[in-house]
């Protein structure tokens, strides 16, 4: 069993809440267990790009250095990895590492901040995305192995979005064939259905102000799934989630949307497939029921009607 | 003359230390309170004292020391004076407060962001955690009901006295400690398990148990309810007990 420092982020905790309770699930019963640091603030996300603004750096540095002191007290934390879920936390954690371990004078002056709260970043974290740990620590052949129930039937598409692949120093994979999902989803016994749109914009933020945007991207990722003959789509993102779970939905009321595809977070297959139980993907907060399809390919643990 | 005075100050020798009340210097016995030594040097607080207890919050004060950058702040009521502060006092805090019916609200994120949208803007940079004269984790709490674990934020949040330095530092600008009102507020309407036997006296009393009691004593003439009150009632003696 292996410990690992794990820093959630807001979306886990709110709209998300299935996507953290499968992966901390999934994550012991491939005993490379998610323990959840104490006292986390928010990433920073969102914070500008300007080199030089010190003051938005502060919380990504201080989440550095206190998932330093997380991994200090856990008996079985031998890594120097942040893990998190979220690929938006994800990238803006890594960007930031990433920024301080170059110039350390920035470094310098955020640790400055800091100083009073006894607290220090010494440039000794890595930050890693689950999905890395997946494929680098844990390996497909022991994910495999894991797995109790094959999920037969499905027909996953599997959508990255921008911030999983953006920029170079936030990429988890290659940027024009990642293959970290597929390899995932096939280790779950489901059928991989590739999509040209697997990086196209979800429409991220017009969520808030122009819908008409979220809605004419999130048709066009699903139709190209739909064509391709997938019943399901797996993402890794809560912002991508919510847009093409969320919109497919409001599509549908106003009769302009075709059948919608389910969206799966990653780690919620992992769950299904290796036995976890069914509450704890808290389908319920779904806008597209994923269980109709579930039970009809036998999946819900229940037997075919 | 002048030389008895001089006698008496010796024989009283009251350690006396030099502070500067808003920019005027004061000589004031080092053994005082921010808020005694100002009212020694003539101040008249009509604002910003209250309980002289630290319970309630309205005493904040902010102040520099000889010799050191830093400003500090602190419960004027608690805190000693020391030689060389440079020193004022807060009489109020302005800071926005969202008006909500507890009863039509959820114990989620959404509800703080709507009604304390700054929230969002935190910065994590702990300046409100530092400044607190109550020793709270300000930062974490506001960071907690941001994450929606509002059970969470409460209990961190407990010991607040509203003093509002958290909001004077804040360069995100955020009511902190009106967001900690409302936390405490949602998990004690929706999250905290209501205690059974407090839910069976209200309905007691809303059934008009006591009613009869009551009118009893309030048609009393005033010299039978003394009576009552001091002579008739079960006192638990203090030295005995």
């Amino acid at each position: 069993m292996v410990q690992y420092s794990y820093f959630p982020g807001c979306n886990l905790k709110t709209n998300a809440k299935g996507f953290e309770e499968t992966a901390i699930a999934v994550s012991k019963k491939l005993e490379a267990e998610l323990v959840e640091m104490p006292k986390w603030n928010c990433c920073g996300t969102v914070h500008t790009m300007t080199s030089d603004n010190m003051m938005r750096r502060i919380a990504p540095v201080r989440v550095l250095s206190r998932s330093k002191k997380h991994i200090d007290t856990l008996e079985e934390g031998t890594t120097k990895e942040v893990v998190t879920l979220c690929s938006m936390c994800n990238s803006t954690l890594k960007i930031v590492n990433h920024e301080v371990k170059q110039n350390h004078e920035d470094l310098e002056k955020i640790n400055y901040q800091l100083e009073e709260d006894e607290e220090c970043y010494e440039e000794d974290m890595e930050v890693k995305h689950f999905l890395e740990i997946i494929r680098d620590n844990i390996g497909y052949e022991k994910l495999s192995q894991s797995v109790v129930k094959p999920l037969e039937g499905l027909k996953i598409s599997p959508y990255y979005g921008c911030m999983l692949l953006h920029p170079d120093e936030a990429a988890i994979d290659d940027v024009e064939m990642p293959s970290v999902l597929e390899y995932l989803v096939e280790s779950l016994g489901a059928e991989v259905i590739d999509s040209p749109l697997f990086k196209f914009c979800c429409g991220s933020y017009h969520i808030v102000d122009e819908e008409q945007i979220v809605d004419t991207q999130v048709g066009k990722i699903v139709e190209a799934a739909r064509l391709r003959g997938a019943n399901a789509l797996v993402v890794a993102c809560p912002l991508c989630a919510f847009n093409i779970d969320h919109q497919q939905k409001i599509m549908k009321d106003k009769n302009h949307g075709k059948e919608p595809l389910p969206v799966f977070y990653f780690t919620q297959l992992m769950a299904l497939a290796l036995g976890v139980p069914l509450k704890t993907n808290h389908f319920e907060d779904h806008h597209i029921d994923p269980k109709p399809l579930l039970k009809e390919l036998g999946l819900t643990g229940k037997k075919k009607s | 003359m002048s030389k008895t005075k001089t006698q008496t100050k010796e024989e009283n020798k009251t350690p006396m230390v030099k502070i500067y009340i808003m920019g005027s210097a004061h000589e004031v016995p080092a053994s005082l309170t921010i808020m005694k030594a100002m009212e020694y040097a003539g101040f008249k607080f009509t604002r910003g004292a209250g309980c002289r207890a630290g319970f309630c919050g309205a005493c904040a004060t902010v102040y520099r020391k000889a010799g050191d950058y830093r400003i500090y702040a602190a419960l004027a009521c608690q805190t000693q004076v020391e030689d060389g502060m440079v020193l004022t006092q807060l009489p109020f805090v302005p800071a926005p407060k969202g008006k909500y019916d507890v009863n039509k609200v959820s114990p989620t994120a959404n509800t703080i962001l709507k009604l304390y949208p700054e929230v969002a803007r935190c910065l994590s940079c702990n300046a409100c955690s530092k400044v607190c004269p109550q020793e709270i984790h300000v930062m974490d709490y506001i960071q907690y009901s941001l994450q929606g674990q509002i059970s969470k934020a409460a209990e961190e949040s407990f010991d607040c006295v509203q003093c509002g330095l958290c909001a004077i530092r804040c360069p995100a600008e955020i009511p902190q400690y009106h967001v900690a009102t409302l936390v405490r507020r949602l998990h004690g309407r929706y999250n905290m398990i209501s205690p059974e036997t407090l839910e069976a006296r209200v309905e007691e009393i809303e059934a008009g148990f006591y009613e009869e009691g009551l009118n009893e004593l309030m048609n009393l003439p005033i010299d039978k309810l003394r009576h009552k009150y001091y002579h008739e009632r079960d006192f638990i003696d203090q030295k005995k007990a």
